[in-house]
């Protein structure tokens, strides 16, 4: 990569008392990407938002912000702009002077601040409220001018700390859409923190997996979930089977199970402990074709849940697997495998991660 | 786990430690005004009680255990004893007036409940003195009260209450009641109605629910209210002055005349010194309860 | 048990009956407490009744009402040490609010957020002025003065009243600088203000209700207080409540009365509005400034 990335953390630590909160993380983050940091609770994913904003200083390590060293320098001087979680709205001042606060504290003039700000209330669809009190408002509608308070400034990146999660879930998935609509208008980088990793896939261009103050992964939304590099990034992207067991041969024997079929892997050395992961709707339950590993277990639970079908697969005596169907026009209900029954299901090789 | 408060802890704090030093800045003038006017004071009538008086009365500093040892004397230990005793009534009677009033009102007040604890509330932190003046009208010999009494054939001419003890202890009580109500309004006011039921389903009784679910539940509020009840009307000198006589007359009232009368200044703040080790153990007494009750919840 | 006690619109069985009964005797208002707290009101306001009343009194006298006049009233205005000692006692509490205030507000800032060793030595000290009786203040407040060789005067009244008013201000204020939400003043400081412009712009602002409640109040306690008052003043001029409590002990004229009932009313008023001050802001109602909680 040759251009300046707009986000720099050079080997980043946070440390407390005695623990750490971020400890050496290095990122990159380029420019007009829509960049999340997803992670659990207490990953350090916000600690570390907040040391791109200034308001935590990194014990160790620098951040650099479009080539400048910002490390040492305060909030205020910084060219990013951040979105609360909690909105953090002055409920004092009208939506109107909230977004303008800014670019009154930046000086801009005043018909040009009144333009800007009556554009940027169209453009997060609050135009007719702009002379309201925050409080008057509704969640969606304080997100909104949180966003519009921070994006009036043309910020060169934009933090936003798990911004929709006080939304209920379908104002959520509609933010979200608006959330990405909005960026690629901008074109303003976007640094997302969320622990939820449906949001993180459908939004960004780039996600980094955190956990226990460390960056797990970093790659696409497709890198991260097909990919995984860690046991925690594929248990914490949705959904995998992680099964332990001993490599050997283009095989991993589980500890008092079957061998699982997972083809010749370099780098693996014979006998080296290992996880598979099989995501679940990798895995076939018929028209199987050639080159696939087969295997056979007994189906112990089946779960319906409308467009899918979740089957409990069990494989070897503590070894279930989940098997995720679609319920497309052409599979039939009566079709449908139902407790007890033993049934065959398969997995091409290459949809099978080994992790040493 | 500790990573796990890590992060959100630092969300709670002002931010860097360039805000730290900026807040103990904010603090410091109103710390040092406090440190200067009031602690340094408190320390120099700590001072001045184990100090001497010259010829002409003056006080000098030295050191000098007359006056503490002239605390002993029959005349000083009767009005601690008398002090206490009126402070004590008064925290008993305010709980037994402010029981059933902060009772009634957090259960019974609907929507009025606010209002009423307002007109409660709103007089008594209104002027003292001038309340206290009108208390004492109120009980003088010709007073409205005992002229009711009289007329209802409850008192005869002889009955007094201005210059007696019960004549300070109403007054300590009419002074500072309020505080008992306040944070036992607050205590009856959390409990949830339905404990009070649960309360009948498994005791039956409205007495035995009472004494079972009610009264541990507000212990707390009540334990604080004696509290705030037993700190002013230990140092109180107005009651005493309104209401009582000379057989009467409170710690307080000798303080005020070692100071103004008596003009005996080691004396005054040796008094003054035993007031506060007073009100240091009853404080003492309180937390130690306190402890012990967050203690006992914790379990 | 619970489970039968769900309202329900069947048929009543004995059973239910029998529940129904019970319930309504539960909410019932029993009549004792009712009475008790009627007398405790009666009981509450009849000295100031009494005062008031008497205030309006034609004759010298503090037992017989004969007849409306407004002779004290008139006698109060023409009094001019009650007059100048009136506007004593408003200098005083005027100083006393705007010191007391700004020293508070600072503090409580400072004790929320700093959360170093000092800063819990400074709660402690905070305290002592609300856990010390009147009378121990004023003795110290006064020996302090006299031991410095300073002449007491309405000056001394002033600093002893700002140096207790501050625990005042800052108890209400604490819990309201707790509560505020730290990322406000992140993202005014996100938006190009210092630290000081994010505290003018954002916090004060949120704080003001409580501020304004806060130096309400302070005023009218002040105004009332003459415990620390007496012991600090000087001769001539004194405040209000001081004469006052002369007025009281040597013989009572029934000025007192008018004087009394009007700053009764002024202090109620005051008081009232500090509690008011808040909604005026939209925010819940302020009961919780005076129990500081």
């Amino acid at each position: 990569m040759d251009a300046i990335p707009a986000v720099r953390l050079d080997g980043v630590s946070k440390q407390f008392a005695d623990s750490y909160a971020v400890h050496d993380v290095s990122l990159d983050i380029d420019a007009g990407h829509f960049f999340s940091l997803l992670g659990p609770s207490g990953c350090g994913k916000t600690t570390s938002l907040r040391m791109i904003g200034g308001f935590t200083d990194p014990t160790e390590g620098a951040v650099v912000l479009a080539g400048e060293d910002v490390t040492a320098l305060p909030p205020n001087k910084r060219n990013v702009n951040t979105v609360f979680q909690s909105y953090a709205l002055f409920d004092h001042l009208s939506i109107e002077d909230n977004v303008a606060f800014g670019l009154k504290r930046s000086g801009v003039a005043k018909a040009e601040i009144r333009q800007r700000v009556g554009e940027m209330l169209d453009l997060v669809q609050l135009d007719g409220l702009a002379r309201r009190r925050p409080r008057t408002l509704s969640g969606g509608q304080r997100q909104r001018v949180a966003l519009a308070r921070a994006l009036v400034n043309r910020p060169a990146v934009l933090l936003l700390d798990e911004p929709l999660a006080a939304l209920d879930l379908k104002l959520r998935r509609q933010m979200q859409v608006e959330l990405k609509q909005i960026q690629r208008e901008v074109g303003i980088t976007f640094v997302f923190v969320t622990h939820d990793q449906d949001e993180a896939l459908t939004m960004s261009d780039r996600i980094a997996v955190m956990n226990e103050g460390r960056i797990e992964q970093c790659g696409t939304p497709e890198d991260v979930y097909e990919h995984p590099t860690s046991r925690f990034v594929a248990a914490f992207m949705g959904t995998s089977n992680l099964m332990t067991g001993t490599y050997r041969n283009g095989e991993v024997a589980l500890a008092d199970g079957p061998g699982l079929p997972v083809g010749r892997r370099a780098g693996i050395a014979d006998g080296a402990a290992v996880s598979v992961s099989v995501r679940p709707e990798k895995i076939w339950l018929s028209d199987f074709e050639a080159g696939m590993s087969v295997l056979s277990g007994v189906i112990r639970e089946t779960v319906y849940s409308g467009p899918t079908t979740t089957y409990l697969i069990e494989l070897a005596p503590g070894v279930t697997l989940s098997v995720l169907e679609q319920n497309t026009a052409r599979s039939r209900m009566e079709d449908r495998w139902s407790g007890g029954e033993t049934v065959e299901f398969g997995w091409r090789p290459e949809h099978c991660l080994v992790l040493s | 786990m500790t990573l796990l408060r890590g992060p959100f802890r630092t969300r709670r704090r002002a931010p860097g430690a360039a805000g730290t030093r900026m807040w103990t800045w904010f603090m410091l003038p109103g710390t040092l005004w406090m440190t200067g006017f009031l602690i340094a004071s408190l320390l120099l009538v700590a001072v001045l009680a184990v100090g001497t008086t010259d010829e002409l009365g003056n006080p000098r500093f030295g050191f000098d255990l007359g006056s503490v040892r002239a605390l002993a004397d029959p005349a000083y230990t009767e009005v601690l004893a008398r002090s206490l005793g009126y402070a004590l009534l008064t925290c008993v009677i305010c709980l037994l007036i402010a029981y059933p009033v902060a009772y009634t009102i957090a259960l019974y007040g609907g929507r009025y409940k606010h209002a009423m604890i307002a007109a409660i509330v709103v007089p008594f932190f209104a002027n003292y003195l001038v309340r206290m003046y009108g208390w004492s009208v109120v009980l003088s010999d010709d007073g409205p009260l005992l002229r009711a009494l009289r007329s209802l054939g409850l008192a005869d001419g002889g009955t007094k209450i201005l210059n007696t003890g019960f004549g300070v202890v109403a007054g300590l009580v009419y002074g500072f009641v309020v505080f008992m109500i306040i944070p036992l309004y607050a205590a009856l006011e959390r409990l949830d109605v339905s404990l009070i039921e649960a309360g009948r389903d498994l005791y039956g009784g409205p007495v035995r629910t009472f004494f079972f679910v009610t009264l541990p539940a507000t212990r707390q509020g009540a334990t604080a209210g004696l509290v705030l009840v037993f700190l002013p009307a230990m140092g109180d000198f107005v009651s005493a002055q309104l209401m009582g006589g000379p057989d009467q007359i409170m710690i307080g009232n000798l303080i005020q005349d070692k100071f103004f009368q008596g003009q005996n200044w080691p004396l005054g703040s040796a008094l003054t010194m035993l007031l506060m080790l007073v009100l240091l153990l009853g404080m003492l007494g309180y937390l130690r309860r306190t402890r012990k009750d967050e203690a006992e919840a914790r379990r | 048990m619970t489970l039968l006690r769900l309202p329900s619109s069947a048929a009543p069985t004995p059973a239910r009956t029998r529940i129904r009964t019970r319930r309504r005797r539960a909410g019932r208002r029993p009549r004792i407490l009712i009475a008790v707290t009627a007398l405790f009101f009666a009981l509450l306001y009849l000295p100031i009744a009494v005062v008031t009343l008497f205030s309006f009194n034609a004759r010298k006298s503090l037992t017989v009402f004969d007849g409306f006049s407004l002779r004290w009233y008139r006698a109060f205005l023409q009094d001019d040490v009650l007059i100048s000692s009136l506007g004593t006692s408003l200098r005083i509490s005027l100083v006393a609010m705007a010191g007391s205030v700004v020293l508070g507000v600072a503090l409580a800032l400072g004790l929320v957020r700093c959360r170093t060793r000092l800063g819990s030595l400074a709660g402690l000290i905070m305290l002592v002025p609300l856990i010390t009786p009147e009378i121990v203040t004023g003795v110290a407040s006064m020996l302090l003065f006299k031991g410095l060789g300073v002449t007491l005067s309405t000056g001394t009244v002033m600093l002893s009243e700002i140096t207790f008013s501050i625990s005042y201000v800052t108890v209400i204020l604490r819990s309201r600088v707790a509560a505020l939400n730290p990322e406000v003043e992140e993202a005014a400081m996100d938006l190009g203000a210092t630290r000081w412009q994010a505290l003018r712009l954002v916090t004060l602002p949120a704080l003001l209700p409580a501020v304004l409640a806060g130096a309400v109040l302070v005023f009218a306690l002040v105004f009332d207080d003459f415990v620390l008052a007496y012991f600090t003043t000087g001769v001539d001029p004194q405040p209000l409540s001081v004469r006052i409590y002369s007025a009281i002990r040597f013989g009572v004229q029934p000025t007192i009365n008018a004087v009394g009932t009007l700053m009764l009313a002024g202090s109620i008023a005051l008081i009232a509005l500090a509690l008011f001050i808040p909604r005026l802001f939209g925010r819940r109602g302020g009961l919780d400034i005076l129990s500081g909680e």
